[in-house]
């Protein structure tokens, strides 16, 4: 297991040098590339953009340019800095990651909660009402764009521009630190927000894959001896539960690279908004940050998510 | 575009002339019941608009700012667009500034106005006493300040948008690099003067405008402007009313500026208003950064406390229209749009099929798709109302030319055209493809789209490419090797009061470059450029509005791009807020005279 855990940490770090090389040539050869005539102003004069271009070292050439960021991450951690604002993107991430952790880990437990929840009753109370009901629900969650389910949240619910004025609006995000009700109450329709297309797409999958496990004949075996049912869905949830974990680390990764759209619906300053806004400028630096943390979170995340696959199931074991 | 520069430019008279009315169509009106330079009859639908605000207010209170878009940059040195003057200029203070209604420049540092010696090569300006920086550098202002803040421009550390442009006419700024040049003296602690090497004291004159005049203390400053790119942004002090928050070391950020989240405008200590024009009413400005502007806009509407300081999307601005009406500010004067065609190569080399397409084209339709006449009057020529020129250029009418006179479109006015440029059937039969590009965004996309039905309709086959803003000027409409036929949207808004930021760099044929071109149609018309080489030079508000307005003119007749719009800025106000619009800003609201009711 250690050997399989090392190993995989080394293909991860290997990833991230390639997710290094493609965003930096994705970004070199987007046609708004040049922050060097992007700060020169509406006006730029040749020598002006050069004057820029070599006070970023975008005049060195590209391998250059390329080697000199690899070893300034991966030997000192440096992620370089920010075109715009000078300042170190590591600073600019560690500023903004705290909001991007409690958005997406405080959903993550809202979708798994009500995602398996919803599935395990629907599983077992297949066809009924509540069955019906729920699943014509998450239906419509899933289809429903994060953006615009934000946007009706604030219309119904924020304390400025809702109709029930209850929760928190957009822009009301403060750190745990600095008041930990507002942040819980700032969070709670975000929190829904974002976990209710997941919620859903957890529920539909739990539903069919318990459905199909308590049909399995060590289940019914299981309750031929006697067992009662209780344990005999607790063997079955064990069971089924195993497609939705990959999905989970997954997922759980990818938003923690940000999630842009409720980010910025919300108004919460997170990695989703700072890429976005990077992006928008042609920072490069920062989007390289950003793109490698979030490659770095999907790596992790895979890892541990293989690590809980042996945990959960005694039939998985890593060479 | 909303991020270029508009510092409209007209006398105080002329301002009183601007009448804003209620009644009629703005394109109906009369384009020349005003006379001063820049006038005209602009209808802001009965709306406030920043020359009919009272300048009168409140003291105290806290603002509560909403912006989607993030910062440019706030140093005193780079700053260059509107959403960053809105903060420069309320926490520095140029040479020369503007009261909110009026683009006539205000003394701000400077105690008078400038001078132009006879040969219009030295300008010289006296500076005011007892203005001080903010803590941590408390000492008072002297002209060395001034010199350093300019001379700083030209550093590649800190690399100036619009030095080059403005400022290399100082003998020893083509080579200046961050330090002194020779060209600006300090004889004293209140007096600076600069020496041209070219007769071009009004236009550095006027250009005293602008944030790179705002003082900055030079052994203070030298160390950030020392790295690359400097930080002084992050260290900055302040001479106006109000400074960005920050600790006792001097440093901004991450105290009252945290990027991409907020900003934060506190009174400065140091600001002496016996030497300033600015109220300052308001204790404090927090600005939010971030979110969306749908949601924006109904915080705003619905608030108390808060104003909006970006152009809202339609759907605010057109429920402000309807139900709150008084928290709605329209401004005139917000820079153009117009369609670029190119001049040098293609069919449109041929000035008949400029024209054609001039006549053919529905501008209305342009104007609608952008909103209509609350946010857009049909334009009928470059220089746009506000600025200096306008009305001795035509007004709104603009020159009577007869492809000029239906905005709608005259498809036989076109044809007419069309056969004169040689083609009998009335329809281009030439068999070339356009190359038209354009932006994808709205209301970019819904321009290219009726600008591509247009060229259609005259018989042209069209290859229409949609790509992001930015991307259409980088890559296509300012880069001249890739000879695009037609971009259907271009935008321009003046730096300064003056008519030659509007024309000069745009249809001068001595300014298309490589890359970055900013003369999109390539214009090279040998007499115009010689007239506007010629304009450059003349001094005085009236005879420079009457030279460039001449140049206008000659630009229509060689229908040298098609003016569609002339964008008027629309801004909201939460219902217990008094904004007050700067109309040289674009209309956005100024901190400076901005209360609390």
């Amino acid at each position: 297991m250690t050997r399989y855990i090392i190993r995989r940490l080394l293909w991860g770090v290997a990833l991230l040098v390639i997710v290094c090389a493609v965003t930096f040539v994705l970004f070199r050869v987007l046609p708004t590339g040049n922050p060097a005539i992007l700060r020169a102003g509406r006006d730029p004069q040749p020598k002006l953009v050069k004057e820029i271009e070599r006070v970023l070292g975008l005049n060195k050439p590209l391998l250059v340019q390329f080697w000199n960021y690899l070893k300034e991450v991966f030997l000192h951690f440096n992620l370089g800095y920010s075109y715009a604002t000078s300042q170190s993107v590591r600073s600019l991430i560690a500023e903004r990651l705290p909001a991007t952790l409690s958005l997406t880990l405080g959903a993550a437990v809202l979708w798994i909660v009500a995602g398996l929840g919803v599935g395990i009753i629907s599983a077992l109370r297949r066809h009924s009402l509540a069955d019906r009901v729920a699943m014509g629900i998450s239906l419509v969650l899933i289809s429903a764009p994060e953006f615009w389910l934000g946007l009706i949240f604030l219309y119904v619910f924020a304390s400025d521009i809702g109709q029930f004025k209850i929760l928190p609006g957009a822009g009301s995000y403060v750190g745990i630190t600095s008041d930990p009700w507002k942040w819980f109450t700032s969070l709670i329709m975000p929190w829904i927000v974002l976990a209710s297309g997941s919620a859903a797409v957890y529920a539909r999958l739990m539903r069919a894959s318990l459905s199909e496990t308590m049909r399995e004949d060590y289940i019914r075996t299981a309750r031929a001896k006697g067992l009662a049912e209780r344990q005999v869905v607790r063997h079955g949830v064990r069971a089924a539960i195993n497609p939705l974990i990959t999905l989970f680390g997954l997922e759980v990764g990818v938003l923690l690279g940000g999630a842009v759209l409720v980010e910025t619906v919300f108004n919460i300053p997170g990695i989703g908004r700072l890429n976005y806004q990077a992006i928008q400028s042609s920072n490069f630096p920062v989007t390289q940050g950003t793109v490698l943390l979030a490659a770095m979170f999907v790596i992790v995340a895979n890892i541990v998510v293989d690590i809980a696959y042996a945990y959960l199931d005694p039939r998985v074991r890593y060479q | 575009m909303r991020s270029i520069r508009t510092v409209a430019a007209v006398t105080l008279a002329a301002l009183a002339a601007l009448v804003l009315g209620a009644c009629g169509s703005s394109t109906s009106g009369s384009g020349t019941a005003a006379s001063g330079a820049g006038a005209g009859v602009i209808s802001t639908g009965g709306f406030q608009t920043p020359t009919t605000e009272s300048l009168s207010g409140k003291r105290g209170g806290t603002l509560q700012v909403l912006d989607e878009t993030e910062f440019e940059n706030l140093d005193p040195g780079v700053a260059y667009y509107s959403l960053d003057y809105q903060v420069v200029f309320a926490t520095q203070r140029p040479l020369y500034s503007h009261k909110p209604g009026s683009t006539e420049p205000t003394p701000d540092t400077a105690s008078g106005a400038p001078e132009i010696s006879a040969d219009n090569k030295t300008v010289t300006v006296h500076l005011k006493e007892g203005i001080h920086f903010s803590p941590p550098v408390n000492r008072e202002v002297t002209s060395e300040d001034v010199a350093y803040a300019i001379e700083r421009g030209a550093n590649p550390n800190v690399a100036n948008p619009y030095f080059q442009s403005y400022f290399e006419a100082i003998e020893g700024a083509p080579k200046a690099d961050g330090g002194p040049i020779k060209g600006i003296e300090t004889p004293n602690k209140h007096e600076i003067i600069f020496h041209l090497t070219e007769p071009k004291g009004q236009l550095v004159a006027d250009a005293l405008v602008l944030p790179l005049t705002a003082a900055v203390p030079q052994e203070y400053a030298e160390k950030y402007d020392k790295n690359k790119p400097s930080d002084y942004v992050d260290y900055q002090v302040a001479t106006g009313p109000y400074m960005l928050k920050n600790d006792s070391a001097g440093k901004v950020l991450g105290v009252g500026y945290v990027p991409g989240k907020s900003a934060t405008l506190v009174r400065n200590p140091n600001w002496n208003p016996a030497t300033d024009f600015r109220p300052a009413y308001l204790n404090e400005i927090d600005i939010k950064i971030g979110g969306t502007k749908t949601i924006i806009g109904r915080q705003v509407l619905e608030g108390t406390n808060v104003v909006e300081n970006e152009l809202p999307v339609q759907s605010i601005i057109k429920l402000a229209a309807e139900h709150y009406k008084s928290q709605l500010e329209i401004s005139p004067g917000a820079g153009s749009h117009y369609i670029a065609i190119n001049n040098k190569v293609g069919p449109f080399s041929n000035i008949n099929l400029r024209k054609a397409l001039w006549a053919a084209l529905d501008r209305t339709a342009l104007d609608k798709a952008r909103g209509g006449e609350l946010v857009t009057n049909v334009a009928t020529h470059f220089i746009y109302p506000t600025i200096p020129g306008f009305v001795q250029a035509g007004g709104l009418k603009g020159l009577q030319v007869d492809y000029n006179e239906h905005p709608e479109g005259d498809t036989a006015i076109a044809e007419k055209y069309i056969k004169l440029a040689g083609y009998p059937s009335g329809k281009y039969t030439g068999g070339k493809t356009l190359q038209v590009v354009g932006a994808s965004n709205a209301p970019e996309k819904e321009d290219a789209e009726i600008v591509n039905q247009a060229l259609e309709k005259l018989g042209f086959t069209t290859k229409l490419t949609l790509v992001e803003q930015s991307t259409m000027y980088s890559k296509y409409c300012g880069v001249p090797k890739e000879e695009i036929d037609v971009c259907p949207s271009v935008a321009w808004g003046d730096d300064f009061p003056d008519p030659q930021t509007v024309l000069d760099i745009t249809f001068n044929g001595k300014f298309i470059n490589a890359i970055s071109n900013n003369n999109w149609g390539q214009t090279n018309v040998p007499k115009i450029n010689a007239a506007m080489t010629a304009a450059e030079d003349v001094v005085g508000i009236g005879a420079r509005a009457t030279a460039w307005a001449k140049i206008d003119n000659e630009l229509v007749e060689d229908a040298a791009a098609i003016p569609f719009d002339w964008d008027k800025d629309p801004n909201i106000e939460g219902n217990d807020v008094h904004g007050v619009g700067d109309i040289w800003n674009e209309g956005d609201w100024d901190y400076d005279y901005t209360s609390l009711k």
